[in-house]
């Protein structure tokens, strides 16, 4: 099998894998990163976003082979404490209900804000829009979204 | 304060408990064998904590831990239950710690999340072990200082001498407490006196959610773990023909394929063949390359398109069962001009938790243990039983939190073929589920359909109120179809002696019609299917009549005295009327309002002993394209416990209810559900959304439920928006009758 040596949350690591795996599973199962979630394995709800160079990508249809000499941010790495002032909207306003779609809310909201540091409301809209929460906590990840955008530039 | 009786069977005390534990009284279980406990030990064992009920511990260093009972998916549990206890136990909430009670510390129906009764049907027994602990506490520090009980009390995890100032904190005392006997009788606080309970507060797992540190039942990994995909017959009782897995096996990591027969009531496993490998992927690409041959039985032709038709063609005829009766409607004559009937209809819905079904099991000889999220544990340990021949007492559960749940994790179907799989295994194996195997073989919410009728005299007095349910039952796939005599009632929830609205003469009446596909509870439940036909009607009558459709309602509330429903149920109808009246308020039903806007409400009593309603504001912008304005969401379910939580289940509610209005929905062909993910069963989505404001109603009554409420009066208060803007939609979701929206 394959190796491939990968950069996540500022550390490298090898794992030995099939060069077609999908970087969530790597993530979640070789390197025990379960915040990045599966949620339907076809990129259409979102659950599984991650960071690669700063960049919001679906990793249940990034392959492990095209992840190389990338850098990943996982919700792990968004930071470990909470800090993070997306991390700290989202207490703030009390967002999660069941919290299994919220990592990757989170990091469709940072691969955002790396893009356009002062995103309108139509831009967070398109963004957001592409998670899915069953729980429906949309009204708070807008609230918080809008809170983030402010402390961001603060 | 109020006293109350400890019953003794309960809150028993046992000798040891193993683990270190002192003498400690916890609940009893219905069945003789509990965990490690060890009966009748001579060995002294050293005190460390006290543990005086299932429920809570508090160590030497005066750590508290409350021991949720309740299975958290979203809805707050894991917050609002030990907040009932901290509250009684006199605690720092903030430094509370929260854990899932072990299954088996606790009755198994303990576990039983459903129903949204977990606040309303945990209030007394967790105040009531909040109590114990705290009089224990006292007890040992009056024993400590030789002073009366009655100088002492309990305030932030600390007993004061109200006398001399002496403090002594709970740590101190908690092995002081382990030695006392459970007290018979204790004190519940005043509520005017409570701290906690009514106060917002954070979820307790937060701060994990947020650092994606929180585990879910498809986080967890067991040493030497396998993991597994399932391909599944696509027609329920169906068998497998022939299984050709030479390509499967080639995939390097696949260790074994293996198969298994479906099951028939209640779970409905479908027959499958399971891709064993060495990691997830492995198991997903070997799946893609089997090639099955299923025998799919006769029930194999089943479509929806069929099944409303025949829904429409039964609604006119006489129903299979009268299931509330006032009066006698078919005896009050009208003439044509006064009658006014209509037929509604909403579709099969799927859960879709964001976490797909996942379990693990692991069986050794007639041994099992499993690991996942179960909303009914119990239950999940009998069908287990019963589907893979397994003894119950030899089936050991590890409760899990969940990605969601809405009703599909009351189902053990998962849990099931976990068991199916690992049973020709010899390590634990792990079954998750993509997003077509859920979205395909779910346990839907019934497709159901409604005909309404009403007739009113000269003076415009509603005289009758008709209204016959047809639905694909639940209780057929649970029980069969010989069940109930054959006929079941699933009326509640405004189709039921529950029915709010004072006219002399009801009749409700349900026809049940089959189809071959598995069928379950889905949030909000019957009430989301018959509130929208009842609360879209009413307000058809309401603008038949000329009415104001919000006066109308509270005319027909007005002067009703509060009246028995099914369950020991009492419907008050002024609180429904109180719920409708702040929605009518905060939606400005009577202020002038702007060009192209226009406004509709709704209103229900919920079996959880809440009441709310749903007022929606929209713009139209173009035939029948709309955008949402404003949605006011209203509550009244007592004693609010998490007044944050409350809210953010009734926002949540409130996108689960517009998902359903939207677009929600899944069709049939051929036995089987044509949408296979996200593109095709569409989900709210954030920019569906509008701004959402939720109003609470004050109330000293006992807490209710709000988990459920929130959901069922969004479609109607939708449609009856449109109504007010020239249409009448009638069929969920709108999208079917050609609406768009922005």
């Amino acid at each position: 099998m394959p190796t491939f040596t990968l950069n996540v949350n500022g550390t490298q690591h090898t794992v030995e894998a099939e060069a077609d795996t999908p970087l969530l599973w790597v993530l979640r199962d070789w390197l025990n990163l379960t915040g990045t979630k599966f949620g339907c394995g076809v990129a259409s709800c979102g659950a599984c976003t991650v960071l690669a160079d700063g960049q919001a990508v679906r990793s249940c249809v990034w392959q492990v082979q095209n992840a190389e000499g990338v850098a990943i941010t996982t919700i792990e790495g968004l930071s470990p404490d909470g800090s993070h002032p997306i991390q700290k909207a989202w207490e703030t306003v009390s967002v999660p209900q069941c919290g299994y779609c919220q990592a990757g809310q989170m990091m469709t909201l940072a691969g955002l804000l790396n893009q356009t540091k002062k995103p309108t409301d139509e831009q967070i809209s398109n963004a957001m829009s592409a998670v899915l929460c069953r729980c429906g906590t949309y009204h708070r990840i807008r609230q918080a979204a809008k809170l983030a955008v402010e402390e961001t530039n603060k | 304060m109020k006293k109350v009786t400890i019953d003794r069977r309960q809150f028993v005390k046992l000798t040891t408990l193993g683990g270190g534990g002192l003498a400690l009284g916890i609940m009893l279980p219905p069945f003789p064998k509990m965990g490690n406990r060890q009966e009748n030990s001579d060995d002294p064992v050293p005190c460390d904590h006290f543990q005086p009920s299932a429920y809570i511990r508090i160590d030497k260093k005066g750590q508290v831990t409350i021991f949720v009972a309740k299975q958290e998916s979203g809805q707050g549990v894991n917050t609002s239950l030990p907040m009932i206890v901290a509250e009684e136990l006199e605690v720092d909430f903030q430094k509370v710690k929260e854990e899932i009670a072990p299954f088996g510390s606790l009755p198994p129906e303990a576990h039983d999340t459903g129903g949204s009764q977990s606040v309303t049907g945990s209030w007394e027994e967790l105040r009531k072990a909040g109590a114990v602990a705290r009089t224990m506490l006292i007890s040992a520090a009056a024993k400590k200082w030789g002073v009366n009980e009655g100088v002492c009390k309990a305030e932030n995890g600390m007993v004061v001498n109200a006398i001399t100032g002496q403090s002594i904190s709970y740590g101190d005392l908690a092995c002081d407490a382990a030695g006392l006997p459970v007290p018979t009788e204790v004190t519940l606080k005043n509520i005017k006196d409570f701290k906690i309970v009514g106060k917002e507060q954070r979820k307790k797992n937060l701060k994990d959610i947020l650092t994606g540190q929180a585990k879910y039942g498809i986080d967890l990994k067991l040493p030497g773990m396998l993991y597994a995909v399932v391909e599944r017959c696509p027609v329920l009782g169906g068998t497998v023909a022939s299984v050709d897995d030479s390509a499967a096996l080639a995939v390097p990591g696949v260790i074994k394929v293996v198969s298994y027969p479906g099951t028939g009531k209640p779970m409905h496993v479908h027959a499958g063949v399971a891709v064993v490998a060495t990691n997830i992927w492995a198991a997903m690409k070997g799946r893609k390359l089997l090639k099955i041959n299923w025998n799919e039985g006769e029930r194999n032709k089943d479509s929806t398109t069929q099944l409303f038709k025949t829904f429409a063609v039964k609604a006119k005829e006489q129903p299979a069962k009268i299931v509330h009766a006032v009066g006698d409607a078919d005896a009050v004559a009208a003439p044509k001009s006064n009658i006014l009937s209509a037929e509604y209809a909403a579709p099969f819905l799927a859960h879709a938790t964001i976490e797909p079904p996942n379990f693990i099991a692991e069986v050794k000889g007639d041994q099992c243990e499993l690991w996942g999220g179960l909303q009914l544990p119990n239950w999940a340990v009998e069908t287990v039983s019963t589907a893979c021949g397994i003894p119950k007492n030899n089936i050991k559960v590890n409760l899990a939190l969940m990605g969601g749940a809405f009703g599909r994790r009351l189902h053990s179907d998962f849990a099931i073929e976990a068991v199916k799989i690992a049973q020709q295994l010899d390590k634990p194996v792990k079954v998750i589920w993509d997003r077509t195997d859920d979205i395909r073989n779910g346990n839907y919410r019934p497709a159901n359909y409604h005909r309404l009728q009403a007739k009113w005299d000269a003076k415009g007095a509603v005289q009758t109120w008709e209204h016959h349910v047809l639905s694909t039952p639940i209780q057929w796939m649970m029980e069969g179809p010989e069940s109930s005599g054959g006929i079941p009632s699933e009326n509640v929830g405004g189709a039921d002696k529950d029915f709010w609205y004072g006219i002399p003469n009801i009749k409700t009446s349900y026809t049940p019609v089959d189809i071959n596909i598995q069928r379950g509870w889905l949030r909000g439940v019957e009430p989301v299917q018959n509130v929208f036909a009842v609360e879209c009607f009413i307000d058809e009558l309401a603008r038949k009549l000329k009415k104001d459709p919000l006066q109308f309602r509270l005319d027909l509330l007005e002067g009703r005295q509060p009246f028995a429903a099914m369950w020991g149920k009492t419907v008050e109808p002024d609180r429904l009327a109180a719920v409708l009246k702040l929605a009518g308020e905060k939606i400005g039903w009577t202020q002038p309002r702007k060009k192209n806007h226009f406004v509709g409400i709704a209103g229900h009593m919920f079996f959880c002993d809440s009441y709310a309603a749903h007022a929606i504001e929209i713009e139209l912008l173009a035939p029948k394209k709309f955008r949402l304005v404003k949605i006011v969401s209203t509550i009244d379910c007592g004693i609010v416990v998490n007044p944050d939580g409350l809210k953010n289940q009734m926002e949540g509610g409130t996108v689960f209810g517009l998902g359903q209005a939207l677009k929600n929905e899944i069709t049939v062909e051929n036995s089987r559900v044509v949408q296979d993910g996200f593109f095709t069963y569409e989900l709210a989505r954030f920019n569906d959304v509008p701004n959402i404001e939720v109003h609470t109603v004050p109330s000293e009554a006992k807490p209710g439920g709000a988990g459920e409420v929130g959901v069922a009066t969004v479609s109607p208060a939708l449609c009856n928006a449109l109504a007010a803007a020239g249409y009448r939609p009638r069929t969920l979701p709108i999208k079917n009758e050609g609406f768009t929206w922005v």
